[in-house]
């Protein structure tokens, strides 16, 4: 399992670079449509390790298709220039009767499979690049259904899927999703992130997915039991922390996911050689 | 237990209500769709008083003299609650018993228009590279630009031009650039609801 960081903003480059060197990561994951002003040569030149790239703000199943021709086009940019080791995007909703959410919104997987289909059918197309549609930190118990959804999307549009593994506890503590459910979606995914949440400040709690604070126990469990499923040859977790960063917060939960996958075998690989 | 009468099994449910005070108060406060709708209400206020902390001494520490009457004003203006965001507050407040206290002190203004160039440069995903804010309340302007470099964030500028641009026709306008130039006016563009 190769480790990588979620980079968003210029501001964790040292810090980026630092975990680069230090080797608690393997690769970087740029949130990539942030960068859209910046050259992509100067982009791929940041980092010495592979990059990850992850969209925020397509809006793919909102935006009519010029703008997302004119997205694509970008983003086509930074692919031939960064060459990533994987392009991913999100399943969820920006806003309801054109007015935005601050806090994205769940879809309806049951009654919304198609539609969505053909929007990630047509908006592979469009980018002409294979993408990963990560999973919602569900709340509300549709969320029971994003399993089979996922599945049944990857298996009909060639699509993968980014699982997002704390995303599934909070699903799983949420509406009760059970880990096992997605056991076929962490088998044919490559890519992964993990990071921490948070309960919400009223009660009945709900968990929400923060990207704040250390790993919790569940999703070290839940990483520890289905390892085997989730490590394979070329897979990726980016651990993603996008508040209260602390440098050695952050590489002491990377010694907890290096120590539960080992090393990864390119690394193993690189080390022999230069050794 | 309590029965909802509301539907709430999918999140899709609850989309009108994830930004409507009013609504979310129809939801039993023991009800997990009562939370997720607050859940989403605080990002509204966090995304207004965390960025614009003045706005507290107007209304007092929780907000809500400002919060509650402006979501819902905002809800029958239905304001897309784009980068502009703030400058609807803004424009809210220049009409409610906070008006004479807002405009004593420009520092309410300042904060306002910097907080919306700034959601503009992080969120906006066109091919503009800046965006150039102005109101009539005043003869500066701000200016957001999107993060140009690897090793850099977005950055906001405040400028007092030494020939004011002429004001803008609605209490607040804008204009794009193409460039990481400001070399233009192209005229005001009004804000889109
Ligand atoms: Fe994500
Ligand atoms: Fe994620």
């Amino acid at each position: 399992m190769r480790l990588g960081f979620n980079f968003t903003l210029g501001d964790t480059y040292d810090m980026a670079q630092r975990l680069i060197a230090e080797g608690h990561i393997d690769y970087c994951e740029f949130l990539i449509d942030n960068f859209f002003c910046v050259d992509p040569d100067e982009l791929a030149k940041a980092f010495d390790c592979p990059v990850g790239l992850h969209i925020m703000y397509s809006k793919f199943l909102e935006a009519d298709r010029p703008t997302l021709v004119d997205f694509a086009a970008r983003l086509r940019d930074y692919i031939d220039a960064l060459n990533p080791i994987y392009v991913s995007d999100h399943i969820l909703r920006f806003s309801h009767e054109g007015r935005a959410f601050f806090h994205l919104g769940e879809i309806d997987y049951s009654t919304e499979y198609e539609s969505v289909r053909d929007r990630v059918v047509a908006w592979q197309d469009i980018v002409g690049h294979r993408i990963h549609f990560e999973n919602y930190p569900s709340i509300m118990d549709g969320g029971r259904e994003a399993p089979a959804f996922f599945e049944r999307l990857m298996k009909e549009t060639g699509a993968g899927v980014l699982f997002d593994a704390s995303n599934a506890v909070c699903a799983h503590r949420n509406c009760g999703t059970p880990f096992e459910a997605w056991r076929n979606v962490i088998a044919e995914a490559q890519h992964f992130h993990v990071a921490g949440y948070r309960h919400s400040l009223v009660e009945p709690f709900i968990s929400l997915d923060t990207h704040a604070e250390a790993l919790a126990p569940d999703t070290l469990a839940f990483l520890r039991d289905f390892r085997s499923v989730f490590d394979k040859p070329g897979a990726t977790m980016t651990y993603e922390r996008d508040d209260r960063i602390e440098f050695d917060d952050i590489v002491a939960d990377l010694k907890l996911l290096r120590d539960l996958f080992g090393q990864p075998e390119e690394r193993r690989h690189d080390l022999a050689l230069s050794a | 237990m309590i029965l909802l009468s509301l539907p709430s099994r999918t999140d899709r449910d609850l989309y009108p209500a994830l930004m409507s005070p009013e609504l979310n108060a129809k939801y039993p406060t023991d009800h997990k769709a009562f939370v997720r709708i607050d859940v989403s209400l605080r990002m509204y206020w966090h995304t207004l008083f965390d960025i614009c902390p003045e706005l507290l001494e107007l209304s007092g520490l929780d907000g809500m003299s400002i919060f509650r009457p402006f979501m819902a004003w905002a809800g029958e203006k239905k304001l897309a609650f784009d980068w502009s965001y703030y400058l609807w507050v803004y424009v809210w407040l220049r009409q409610s018993p906070f008006k004479d206290r807002l405009l004593a002190d420009d520092k309410y203004l300042r904060s306002v228009m910097a907080a919306s160039a700034a959601r503009w440069a992080i969120l906006d995903r066109g091919r503009d590279c800046g965006i150039v804010i102005g109101c009539a309340d005043t003869r500066n302007l701000v200016i957001g630009w999107k993060c140009r470099s690897v090793r850099l964030g977005r950055e906001i500028e405040l400028i007092e031009p030494e020939e004011p641009l002429p004001a803008p026709p609605d209490i607040f306008g804008y204009f794009t650039l193409q460039t990481f130039e400001l070399d233009v006016f192209p005229g005001w563009q009004s804000l889109a609801r």
